[in-house]
């Protein structure tokens, strides 16, 4: 078949050169492309969405200078055996000595280090700078609300987020690819574990510091921790704070008995105004106000200072167990 | 935004995970550079990886570098970036210093910046700092001790001239310029 289409092609070209100098209309994708691409799409639509490849597969990896440059990425000095160790997972350790013991490996040999005291020691570690950090830089906001904020900055959301943009994903062993949200938020608490072993707990302080605290930065505080019953927390706090007793007052109204009614309250107390809102019915705006009233008690509007990020809190200050 | 443009991701100038507020972290995790060792095509990629390839990689301790050699294929630049994306570059036929120049660039970029539309060139997570209006926003003092309903509130703002008006208007006009004679013929007149 091929021999025949050559024949013709060359009697074609043949022709061409006897007549006058036109346009060569030859093929010059080659007849074999067109079949095998739609082939290949054929079988790749039969195999379904693939899951995507493990990075360390490839044949461009090398875990050693990946870990080393992980290190000097984020500008501190890991040991690299206690990084790897923050990297792999017990699962996969796990699993890595089953498939060693069946290979007939000796028993001295088999043990392969995974990451679970250095999570513990990591996730102690953050918990209590986090929690320092916002008592020195919110002084005002109570307990609870610290509590709240220091639980979004240690959800598994936010360190999943901030570990992945650290390019921990491809250098997680773990039994999954790409690894979860629980196993990349883990490696993080990891990587401060063994950045305390390796270089001095005030290197992992600053870590978190510049990694974990940041995720602050312009966050809606309100957003992060509203509380559930502001009159009662309000009236709990001005007791407190010997603030005077909270008094809410209506400061105006508009469109009363209508849809789009509207109404204004003001707290006061001590005869001093403490924070105004507004709602569709007075309970609403008491509510508003109250919320209004917490957060300028609690220097926590959008207007307050801007957290600083470069303190340098004493290690005496955190409380560490 | 040309047509050819319409399918580009788009998106605002953003600094992935607060970077430099912190620490500055340099968000080009590896670059991979292929090459062939002997086709022309790749002698600029040649001369880069014997001239300024440890230089470069001495800099930046942080970004893995790997060197692909493969036969008769064209040089490229693969950069990956921390966000996970990846950035594939052709080097056809380039010299060294174009192509420091290119990796220059991936070094200080956080993603393939030539296939993001900016949809503008500023983004703020607060868009308002007044927050939600309200009828009670910016009121007259005036409007604190008024009691309703009030004839004066009640008035249009402004109410133009009647035709009566304009037309008695005409008229004294006239009158001023008849003179003081006119206007006493026209109160003899009218007292008769």
């Amino acid at each position: 078949m091929s021999f025949l289409r050559s024949a013709v092609g060359l009697l074609a070209r043949a022709k061409l050169l006897e007549g006058s100098p036109t346009v060569q209309t030859r093929r010059h994708i080659k007849r074999w492309v067109s079949p095998t691409l739609r082939e290949l799409a054929h079988r790749q639509k039969k195999l379904g969405p693939q899951k995507p490849e493990r990075r360390a597969g490839f044949v461009e990896w090398n875990q050693r200078s990946e870990l080393f440059a992980f290190g000097k990425r984020l500008g501190e000095s890991f040991e690299l055996s206690e990084l790897q160790r923050a990297f792999t997972e017990k699962s996969f350790a796990e699993r890595e000595e089953d498939r060693r013991r069946q290979l007939g490996i000796e028993e001295s040999d088999l043990h392969m280090p995974h990451n679970s005291d250095l999570v513990e020691k990591g996730q102690h570690i953050a918990r209590a700078y986090v929690e320092a950090f916002l008592q020195h830089q919110l002084p005002k906001v109570p307990n609870e609300g610290l509590q709240a904020i220091a639980s979004f900055l240690l959800s598994t959301e936010t360190l999943a987020h901030v570990s992945s943009h650290l390019g921990t994903k491809d250098l997680i062993q773990s039994t999954e690819y790409p690894p979860s949200a629980e196993s990349l938020a883990k490696s993080l608490h990891a990587v401060i574990g063994a950045l305390a072993s390796s270089s001095g707990i005030e290197r992992a302080f600053i870590f978190v510091r510049d990694f974990i605290c940041t995720q602050l930065n312009q966050k809606d505080l309100l957003d992060v921790w509203t509380p559930q019953e502001p009159i009662q927390l309000l009236e709990k706090i001005c007791q407190e704070r010997k603030l005077g007793e909270a008094e809410p007052r209506l400061l105006g109204d508009c469109g009363k008995n209508t849809v789009l009614a509207a109404y204004q309250v003001g707290i006061y107390a001590n005869r001093q105004l403490l924070g105004k809102g507004f709602g569709e019915d007075v309970k609403t705006a008491t509510e508003t106000a109250a919320l209004d009233a917490l957060q300028s008690i609690f220097d926590t509007r959008d207007n307050r200072r801007p957290f600083d990020f470069a303190i340098q809190l004493e290690p005496k200050t955190v409380r560490l167990g | 935004m040309s047509n050819s443009h319409l399918f580009l991701k788009s998106g605002f100038p953003r600094a992935p995970l607060q970077n430099g507020l912190g620490r500055y972290v340099c968000q080009l995790q590896r670059i991979t550079l292929k090459f062939c060792k002997n086709n022309g095509s790749s002698r600029g990629m040649r001369d880069f990886i014997e001239n300024h390839l440890l230089d470069f990689a001495k800099e930046n301790p942080g970004i893995v570098v790997y060197v692909k050699p493969r036969r008769h294929r064209t040089p490229v630049l693969v950069g990956e970036y921390l966000n996970g994306e990846r950035e594939w570059m052709s080097c056809r036929n380039s010299t060294q210093e174009e192509i420091s120049k290119w990796i220059d660039l991936l070094k200080t970029q956080n993603g393939s910046s030539s296939s993001l539309r900016l949809r503008k060139m500023w983004h703020t997570e607060v868009p308002s700092i007044q927050g939600p209006w309200t009828p009670f926003l910016l009121r007259s003092p005036d409007a604190q001790g008024q009691a309703y309903p009030s004839a004066e509130a009640s008035k249009p703002l402004e109410t133009p001239q009647t035709a009566t008006e304009k037309l008695i208007e005409l008229f004294r006009q006239q009158q001023l310029e008849a003179g003081e004679e006119a206007h006493d013929v026209l109160n003899k007149k009218r007292a008769e």
